[in-house]
């Protein structure tokens, strides 16, 4: 079998391969939804296609990041990753801070959670840094 | 969007096949290509303008009128 190097040939195979993974993920959708019907939230989670679909949504969300870094005009790529952890640190420090002083949760539970939401949110904030400076850097090469 | 190509194909005296080989691509894209039902690449462009010693103004310019 050939490779296929024909350009449209290539476009029209990733259109199908779109098509398909719409298709698929309305799929995955359904059935998590039926799962959720029959054996509630807790259910759901156990399928493993819960986890396909969380995986797909963080990849997809990912991809999303830089296509919208862009789209947009920042022009201060640390200022605004500073803003954001610290908006990400009070998110973080306020759900430990509830979590802590909920009943029959323990202090150190709480406290992992917020350095976990942390950690978690920082990530992608550092990804989406990173894409900023890097665009930032080939405007300036012009 | 309309084109040259045929004219410079047959110039050549080359078949859509014998043109589709040179330059890599399927018979139906180029057929695709003359009828202008399908705008190729820049990169694509240039290899057909290559295999029909051509430049990219015979094969593909065309005035602002029949643009739009």
């Amino acid at each position: 079998m050939r490779k296929i190097t024909d350009e449209r040939l290539v476009l029209r195979n990733l259109k199908h391969i779109k098509i398909a993974y719409i298709v698929q993920t309305i799929g995955i959708i359904f059935i998590l939804g039926f799962e959720f019907f029959q054996s509630g939230f807790e259910g759901m989670r156990d399928n493993p296609l819960w986890l396909v679909f969380i995986l797909t949504g963080v990849v997809n969300a990912y991809l999303s990041m830089s296509l919208s870094v862009e789209h947009e005009q920042i022009r201060n790529p640390r200022k605004s990753l500073a803003m954001s952890v610290l908006v990400l640190a009070a998110v973080a420090a306020g759900t430990a801070y509830l979590t802590s002083n909920t009943p029959n949760l323990e202090g150190t539970e709480g406290l992992l959670l917020g350095i976990i939401l942390f950690i978690c949110g920082l990530v992608p904030l550092v990804y989406v840094y990173r894409l900023r400076v890097k665009q930032q850097q080939d405007a300036e090469d012009e | 969007m309309k084109n040259h190509v045929k004219v410079a194909r047959v110039k050549t005296d080359l078949t859509q096949q014998q043109l589709a080989d040179l330059v890599g691509i399927t018979r139906q894209t180029v057929s695709l290509i003359e009828k202008g039902k399908y705008n190729p690449s820049l990169k694509l462009c240039l290899q057909i303008c290559y295999a029909l010693n051509s430049t990219l103004d015979e094969l593909f310019w065309m005035d602002e009128e029949d643009f739009t």
